[in-house]
């Protein structure tokens, strides 16, 4: 699937795509990780806030309670409060009266110490009671002995007992609520039991620095002591009539610690704190508050993530856009050299592979148009050379020669010979006409060769002498036409007409895979190396002002089978001169597919 | 063969742009903002306790359910002019919801209704109007609550016993269902006659001087039912002046520092208390549910608790009888 995107589209489009895909997948990655080490953070972040509060506000429990403890050993020890409730007989009513007076300014002094302090009281097992606040009646509708402070702190026999938060209806007309802390007082010389000492903390001071205590936006903080009763909730009222239930006996199963409970929207998030004296302080959050936040951080992640997609789309189709424009241009001059316009030149761009490209295209360009040239110009050559050739062969002095001889012959009345020369002379033009074509049969170049070489000899006479000895294999092959004629031509002219006495001139054949050669020997004058040097050049043909020399022949010869290919010379003075002409094999056949 | 896929790039980036925009726009204008609620109640006098616990759970409720709050409201239970004025008002203030306590079951119907046309939800809560127009009654069931005061007298007389009814008022709903309570259990009892109810206008006094008409004219009645707080306190002092407590039992209604005095002095047997805190809570949890196109239940019944000497001093009763006002 992938693959098929990038199929059939513009390079352009692939790389931007590729950029996008790219850029994409990491931004994908970089945010949802990210997002989860912020939701790891925020979450372990809260934990460790409410944690934090939390123990907070036990410390601050723990100091309203330590001084409680406080006062409570205070009284326990204090020699008046002693006497007063072991009811010692006191000498007079006055005594007694006094001794009760300086409990009771013991115990103002302690109440005032403290604003948070609703009331210090002791209740003696007789009956006794003392306040440490003026004005202080006893509820005379109420038996104290019923109240829980009271009856706990007789079960547990001197130790601390502390109340949840509750109203005190054991003082006429204050209906206060507050937060007990009762024990049981006794005798420090006997241990008798003596009464219960009270001390009220006001509830409000509690209340006042934990309702605005709030975990997040709903979030609270609450506090149940070890039976499970509550001392302090926010929703207190609501927990009572049902309208919201607290997950108090979970909280009183861990000891400290967190747990989460309920579903959706009202997951909460419970971190208990016990503390020293019995009561467990539990924060609850709201972990769809948390998660709220959470989104506020995946919504940046995204906007963030949008922000740099965008970017990098620009940049990729920017980029894309640099890398391939060069190469579309290239495109197009290649458009142009596809339509035949090779007189363009493509500017070099800077980038180096496509520069280079470019610079490659250029050199082709020109490489091409050269050999353009180049075979426009071959095929003017081709073209004049045969002409010459053709020219050649009605070389006029060789026609007048001949004439002449005729002429010569008719007047010694040998009629044969002249029928002969005639004849030949006739055949020598008809063979050479070939019906314009550029390639004979060498059959047709060895009957050419042949009459030209017997009216040489006629003119002659004993001075020339020729042999054709060429294969029958070899004369089906094709050849360019007049190529004997000018190196036989040399032959008589150079070789045998310079030499003393009688001159053979032989021509014959060699063949192999596919190539053919044929050798044309005279044992005539032969050449001199310097001579031997310039027969293939164009300076020796004109040197006797006619014809066309053996230099046209190896220039055709090359033209049309290529450098490999044309006449090579051997030649020594005084022994003759041997001329080899080579070229590939052609059947007429070959040349027919060719064409 | 270059146009196709750049107009495709094209449309990818601006469906990115878009969403982008889309989720940058959305933290602006979230779903849910906080709805706007405004609460009158019946009274503004801080030294009431019934409104100032109602108002506790109507703050509750607003920092729970994410709700802007505005309480206004009569100084006075009596004036229903500036009550009717403090509901035009709101309604200029264009709330989300209107949380109305009425002062005249009746007289608050036109502009109640008024309310209702203009959009505004209408919840009413404690004492209700003579309409269909609010979307929701969170209020006590003063005909159970009535009962339930019926009940406890019942149990308190032995043998042939006439009981006095004392009203607050005459043309209070709630009133009125107490009332019907009370009579439904009393009526028809062998031995029991009921006496026409008394009504004393909106005073604690003239509660206390008709009860001590009453007792003093005849002797027979041994059962006062005082259908609020101070025709509840109004006959308590008349009883205790006469000290005929151990003759006559009291039941009331609400509840006070006087009434829990009347408790625990065994004047008064047993009172029924309301839950105004529930009230406060439940109403404004019913407006942000309206506001935001939930089905509301049309009545509401917060419930009402029989609070006798003996059950007083509970955990769950005292935060009901001795409210934590948090202020």
């Amino acid at each position: 699937m992938m693959l098929q995107i990038f199929r059939f589209r513009s390079m352009q489009t692939n790389m931007a795509l590729a950029f996008v895909l790219l850029i994409l997948l990491t931004i994908v990655i970089m945010s949802v990780f990210s997002y989860f080490l912020s939701q790891d953070a925020v979450q372990s972040n809260a934990k460790s806030y409410t944690a934090e509060l939390v123990k907070q506000v036990n410390n601050n429990i723990k100091s309203y309670v330590n001084g409680m403890q406080y006062i409570t050993d205070l009284v326990d020890s204090n020699p008046d409060v002693q006497r007063f409730l072991a009811g010692e007989r006191y000498a007079s009513l006055a005594e007694e009266l006094n001794g009760k007076q300086a409990v009771a300014n013991f115990l103002e002094s302690m109440a005032v110490s403290r604003a948070d302090i609703s009331s210090v009281s002791v209740f003696g097992y007789d009956g006794q009671f003392v306040t440490g606040r003026q004005g202080l009646e006893l509820n005379p509708y109420i038996d104290i002995t019923n109240l829980s402070w009271y009856r706990e702190a007789k079960e547990a026999a001197g130790a601390y007992v502390i109340s949840p938060s509750h109203v005190q209806p054991a003082f006429k007309d204050r209906y206060p609520w507050v937060v007990s802390l009762s024990t049981e007082l006794s005798s420090k010389k006997d241990g008798a039991k003596l009464g219960i000492f009270l001390i009220d903390l006001n509830f409000s001071v509690m209340n006042d620095m934990l309702q605005d205590i709030r975990l997040g936006q709903r979030g609270y903080l609450f506090i149940v002591d070890s039976e499970g009763k509550i001392v302090y909730h926010p929703q207190q009222q609501l927990i009572y009539s049902n309208l919201k239930t607290e997950q108090i006996d979970k909280v009183l199963q861990i000891d400290s610690g967190t747990f989460i409970s309920g579903e959706g929207g009202n997951k909460r998030m419970y971190t208990v704190q016990e503390s020293d004296f019995g009561w467990k302080i539990v924060g609850v959050s709201y972990v769809d508050e948390l998660v709220a936040n959470q989104n506020e951080v995946g919504l940046s992640i995204i906007a963030l993530g949008l922000v740099c997609i965008v970017i990098a789309i620009g940049t990729s189709l920017f980029l894309s856009q640099r890398v391939s424009q060069p190469i579309k241009q290239l495109q197009v001059y290649m458009k142009e050299v596809e339509k035949g316009n090779f007189d363009i030149h493509v500017p070099v761009p800077s980038t180096m592979e496509i520069g280079r490209l470019a610079r490659a295209f250029n050199m082709m360009v020109g490489r091409i148009k050269e050999l353009m040239a180049q075979v426009v110009r071959d095929q003017e050559q081709k073209r004049r050379s045969e002409i010459s050739a053709l020219q050649a062969q009605i070389n006029p002095h060789f026609l007048y020669n001949t004439l002449d001889s005729i002429i010569w012959m008719a007047e010694s009345k040998k009629s044969q010979e002249v029928v002969l020369m005639t004849s030949a002379l006739a055949k020598l033009f008809r063979s050479s006409i070939s019906k314009g074509e550029e390639l004979v049969s060498i059959e047709t170049e060895l009957e050419h060769i042949e009459n030209y070489l017997k009216i040489q000899k006629m003119r002659y006479k004993n001075k020339l002498d020729y042999a054709i000895e060429v294969s029958d294999t070899v004369r089906q092959y094709k050849t360019i036409k007049l190529i004997l004629q000018p190196i036989v031509e040399n032959a008589i002219y150079h070789g045998i007409k310079m030499k003393r006495g009688p001159g053979l001139i032989t021509v014959t054949s060699e063949e192999t895979d596919g190539e053919i050669t044929l050798i044309v020997h005279d044992n005539g004058n032969g050449m001199d190396e310097e001579t031997l040097a310039r027969v293939l050049t164009h300076s020796y043909k004109s040197e006797e002002g006619r014809g066309v020399g053996v230099g046209n022949v190896d220039e055709r010869l090359k033209l049309y089978f290529g450098m490999p290919y044309g006449l090579s010379f051997k030649s020594k003075l005084g022994e003759g001169t041997t001329v080899s002409i080579r070229f590939p094999k052609k059947t007429p056949a070959q040349e027919a597919g060719k064409k | 063969m270059i146009g196709k896929p750049k107009r495709t790039m094209a449309a990818i980036l601006l469906l990115l742009l878009a969403a982008g925009g889309f989720m940058y726009g959305s933290r602006w204008f979230p779903e849910r903002g906080p709805v706007d609620i405004t609460v009158i109640v019946k009274s503004t006098d801080a030294s009431i306790e019934f409104w100032e616990v109602l108002i506790d759970g109507v703050e509750e409720a607003s920092q729970e359910f994410d709700a802007d709050v505005r309480v206004t409201g009569s100084r006075t239970e009596a004036d229903v002019d500036e009550q009717i004025a403090a509901v035009e008002q709101a309604i200029v203030e264009k709330p989300d919801a209107i949380v109305l306590a009425a002062t005249d079951y009746d007289r608050l119907v036109p502009v109640a209704e008024k309310v209702r046309k203009s959009g505004i939800k209408l919840i009413i809560v404690d004492s209700g109007i003579n309409s269909d127009a609010p979307h929701s009654n969170v209020a006590t069931d003063n005909v159970q609550a009535g009962r339930k005061a019926g009940e406890a007298m019942r149990k308190q007389l032995q043998g042939p016993a006439k009981v006095a009814i004392i009203s607050y008022m005459k043309n209070a709903a709630s009133h009125i269902d107490r009332e019907k309570g009370v009579r439904s259990v009393l009526e028809g009892q062998p031995g029991i006659e009921l006496l026409d109810t008394f009504y004393v206008e909106s005073s604690e006094e003239n509660a206390y001087r008709i009860a001590k008409e009453i007792l003093q004219t005849q002797p027979d009645v041994v059962g006062i039912v005082g259908l609020n707080e101070p025709t509840t306190v109004g006959a308590g002092r008349a009883i205790k002046e006469l000290a005929v407590q151990e003759r006559v039992s009291l039941i009331g209604f609400d509840s006070s520092v006087n009434e829990i005095k009347l408790l625990d002095e065994g004047v008064m047997k047993a009172t029924v208390i309301q839950r105004p805190f529930q009230m406060g809570y439940l109403s404004m949890k019913t407006a942000v549910e309206a506001v935001r196109g939930d089905k509301v239940p049309k009545v509401i019944d917060t419930g009402s608790l029989l609070i006798t000497k003996d059950n007083m001093y509970e955990e769950e009763n005292q935060k009901l009888l001795f409210p934590f006002v948090n202020n």
